[in-house]
């Protein structure tokens, strides 16, 4: 009895959830018109989504010096490590790529919906739509790629076409081809092992002597900056560390072309201001910098000072022979 | 069970909470103290000449064994042991602000393939908001027959589904492409995790707003002040994507994405939008700055993969790794996981040698798709070096690719992506390195 009634309840329970399911559930309010305009924000390269106003390079030019320049660079060229915005054209085939609005962003309204969402950084959709025009307009002409008199509407904005759009192409992965080997799958003579840079990772959790125990964003650099470099610096004369040591000969064959002469905008090595700022970035920034190459502010370092031969180590003795002439 | 029942003790231990509940502060952790030695049986005094016994190591009594320890709920909400170490960690110099960075999971620290919420690697383009939960709405429209507004309450009513998947930065290992660099399982490969979700399947809220015909794409937008945007396709959304309120049997963590997150199971992190606020219905993908600027995939050509949303099978050895040394010489389990967003892990196998001879492995535990997958294999070390690697294989039949095959195709500038064999040194000292054979 008890038995029977049960199996019955379930069979009754199926049929519910069976029909429940064919049509909508009825969950949840209409969105009318005029809730979804205020969040409806995004805009797309066909134009849809960019509202009716209008902004110009002039008006952009004055808005970005205020609101964006602080951290982006008068130009677009970045202030520090804050992302650039311009430049970087024909480096995308290169070792150094530089991937910046113009040189690589295939739409331009990419450019109008990320301002508008997002940027400010520290206060975002702060900008009216005006606004927000000028100041795109104001960095494609950064860009070179609408002139001085460009006008950007909703029609004007959507024509505008950028110089990468046709090197996107959809994922053609899986690309790599590996094959499930299990003997003699590798000949060890051709191995070149590379091991990693010491005193760039924050290890203080589980290396004892590492001095690099930047654990947490807001870390102690000083303590990564110490690497490397000895504490005996006197003030009448330097005294070189170990390390500093091994690096002069390196210095000489490979950076003192740039830094010994101050040319194409590298900071002069024993020049103390030129160098008071770099050095407090710490050490590790420094390491990286010199090994991997950067565009700065003043110029471009290349990677190893474009001498590939060297050793991550080598470049770090170097790096330090420089800082310790330097302060 | 007789004894558990003892009446004396319950009765004692509710009278003490009771008085205590009159006291306020000091007071009343005097009296509780007091109390709880008298529970059991023990003087303050003696409490203390415990405490100062020299060991607790056998034959002594620990310290911990001579007294009662605090009771229910004297943390409401616990946490782990003042003798763990579990942490986030990020690499402060890889980018400028704090509320646009990335923090690691550690995963020479996990035991099994779930990752506990509050180590989850983190990945933020405009810092956490603090969402309230009763003023969320998600909002869904567009291409749809009846665009609604939906509470959290709404949408829980929604059928729901419960899956354990991986959520993984495809700038994982990014920091590798040209060299070895960092020094630490949890910087090579820590922007990982696995946790089980809650949520609805996207596709019944499809279902309930009726996407019309020439609806092929759909825009997710957070609440965030990145207001964080991803154009994902149509399949992707009728096939596994979850909308996800929960996170390993609690509500999701504000880091991960409270009150409701996109979750795109395979696929890179970025695509499963936290903070959920908004979904729109399109005929066309929206090319935002995450999926043109970021997160697409530059190649030696100058040319760039854009939508490159799936990671391909990976795998690392968790122990040993830098963090986790070889203790002794003698017996060794070594152990790592496996992933692939293409679905299960079939097999993984480990060279000792660089990727001369291979092992096949045991995989332990569940095996489940696009989840972390534990593989272990038990040998000997007797002090000798060795060049550690693993090598996953999916049920596609995918393997997972030297780092010499991915560079050949892809150069050293892609930034994403790089699923390539891992190497770790170990010397005869028993530490292990992070190195690369190229
Ligand atoms: C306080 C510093 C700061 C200010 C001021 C600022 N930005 Fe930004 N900007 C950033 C950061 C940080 C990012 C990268 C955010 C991320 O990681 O997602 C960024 C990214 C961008 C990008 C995308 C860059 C790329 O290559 O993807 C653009 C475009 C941009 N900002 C424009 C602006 C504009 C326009 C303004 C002024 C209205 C502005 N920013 C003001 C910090 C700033
Ligand atoms: C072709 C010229 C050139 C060569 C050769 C060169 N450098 Fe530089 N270096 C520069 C320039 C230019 C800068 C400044 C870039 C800037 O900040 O604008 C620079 C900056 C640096 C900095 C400061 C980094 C920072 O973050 O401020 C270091 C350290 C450095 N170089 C190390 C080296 C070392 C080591 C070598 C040799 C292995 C070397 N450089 C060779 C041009 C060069």
């Amino acid at each position: 009895m008890f038995k029977s009634l049960s199996v019955a309840s379930v069979f009754f329970s199926l049929v519910v959830s069976g029909t429940l399911l064919a049509g909508p559930l009825g969950i949840g309010t209409t969105a009318t018109d005029e809730v979804i305009a205020g969040w409806d924000i995004d805009v797309r390269p066909d134009g849809m989504g960019l509202p009716v106003g209008e902004g110009s390079v002039a008006a952009g030019e004055g808005l970005y010096e205020a609101k964006c320049a602080s951290c982006h660079g008068l130009f677009g060229e970045g202030e520090g490590r804050w992302p650039v915005l311009s430049g970087g054209e024909g480096t995308l085939d290169t070792l150094h790529p530089e991937k910046t609005v113009g040189s690589y962003w295939p739409y331009a309204s990419t450019l109008w919906d990320y301002i508008h969402r997002a940027m400010p950084y520290t206060a975002p959709q702060s900008l009216t739509d005006d606004e927000t025009y000028s100041i795109s307009a104001y960095i494609l002409y950064l860009n070179d790629i609408v002139d001085d008199e460009f006008i950007a509407n909703k029609e004007t904005f959507a024509r505008v076409k950028m110089p990468n759009e046709a090197n996107f192409y959809v994922d053609n992965r899986p690309d790599a081809q590996n094959e499930r080997c299990f003997k003699n799958c590798a000949d060890p003579k051709l191995f070149e092992i590379v091991t990693t840079i010491n005193g760039v990772t924050p290890t203080g959790h589980f290396k004892e002597d590492s001095g690099v125990a930047a654990n947490h964003y807001e870390g102690n650099p000083s303590a990564a900056s110490e690497v490397g470099t000895s504490n005996e610096i006197s003030t009448t004369k330097i005294v070189f560390s170990d390390t500093a040591v091994l690096g002069e000969g390196v210095y000489d064959k490979a950076c003192q072309a740039c830094h010994s002469s101050g040319i194409a905008g590298a900071p002069k090595t024993g020049d103390k201001t030129a160098w008071v700022s770099r050095i407090e970035q710490g050490m590790d920034i420094l390491n990286v910098h010199a090994i991997n190459g950067y565009q700065g502010e003043d110029g471009v370092m290349p990677a190893k000072g474009g001498n590939m031969s060297l050793s991550n180590d080598d470049v770090i003795n170097a790096v330090a022979f420089m800082v310790e002439s330097s302060r | 069970m007789g004894k558990l029942y003892e009446p004396a003790l319950p009765k004692l231990m509710e009278a003490m909470a009771t008085e205590a509940r009159r006291m306020k502060g000091m007071d009343r952790r005097n009296f509780l103290k007091g109390g709880i030695a008298a529970v059991a049986g023990l003087s303050s005094v003696q409490i203390i000449s415990k405490v100062n016994a020299s060991s607790n190591l056998p034959p002594n009594l620990p310290e911990w064994q001579s007294h009662l320890g605090p009771g229910v709920v004297s943390k409401p909400y616990g946490e782990p042991s003042e003798f763990e170490n579990l942490q986030r960690r990020t690499v402060p110099w890889l980018t400028v602000d704090a509320a646009s960075s990335i923090s690691m999971t550690p995963l020479q620290d996990l035991e099994g393939i779930i990752t506990p919420s509050g180590v989850v690697f983190e990945r933020y383009h405009g810092g956490i908001p603090n969402v309230n939960p009763d003023q969320h709405r998600l909002i869904i429209h567009g291409l749809v027959e009846r665009p609604l507004v939906l509470t959290m309450d709404d949408l829980r009513r929604f059928p729901s589904v419960a899956e354990i998947r991986f959520i993984e930065c495809p700038a994982n290992g990014g920091m590798e492409w040209r060299g070895a660099q960092m020094e630490a399982l949890q910087f090579t490969h820590g922007m990982l995790a696995c946790c089980e979700w809650t949520g609805v399947k996207l596709s019944t809220l499809l279902d309930e707003v009726g996407v019309k015909p020439e609806g092929k794409w759909i825009l997710a937008e957070g609440a965030d002040a990145a207001g964080m945007s991803r154009s994902i396709p149509l399949h992707k959304a009728l096939d596994d994507t979850i909308i996800a309120w929960g996170q390993n049997g609690e509500a999701l963590r504000p880091e991960q994405g409270y009150p409701l997150r996109m979750l795109n199971p395979g696929w890179e992190g970025n695509t499963s939008v936290k903070w959920l606020r908004r979904l729109e219905i399109g005929d066309q993908p929206w090319h935002h700055r995450e999926e043109t600027s970021k997160y697409t995939d530059l190649m030696p050509d100058g040319r760039a993969r854009r939508f490159t949303w799936v990671q391909e099978a990976n795998s690392v050895i968790t122990s040993p790794c830098p963090e986790k040394p070889c203790k002794q010489p003698g017996f060794v389990e070594i152990r790592g996981f496996a992933w692939s967003g293409r679905g299960k892990i079939k097999a993984v196998d480990i060279s000792f040698d660089g990727g001369v001879n291979w092992e096949r492995t045991e995989l332990k535990g569940l095996v489940l798709p696009k989840a972390l997958t534990q593989f272990s294999y038990k040998t000997k070390w007797t002090g000798q070096p060795w060049l550690l690697q693993s090598r996953a294989i999916d049920e596609t039949g995918y393997v997972q690719p030297t780092l010499r095959q991915l560079r050949d195709e892809r150069g050293g500038w892609s930034i994403y992506h790089k699923n390539s064999i891992h190497t770790w040194n170990v010397t005869e000292s028993g530490d292990v390195f992070n190195v690369q054979i190229s």
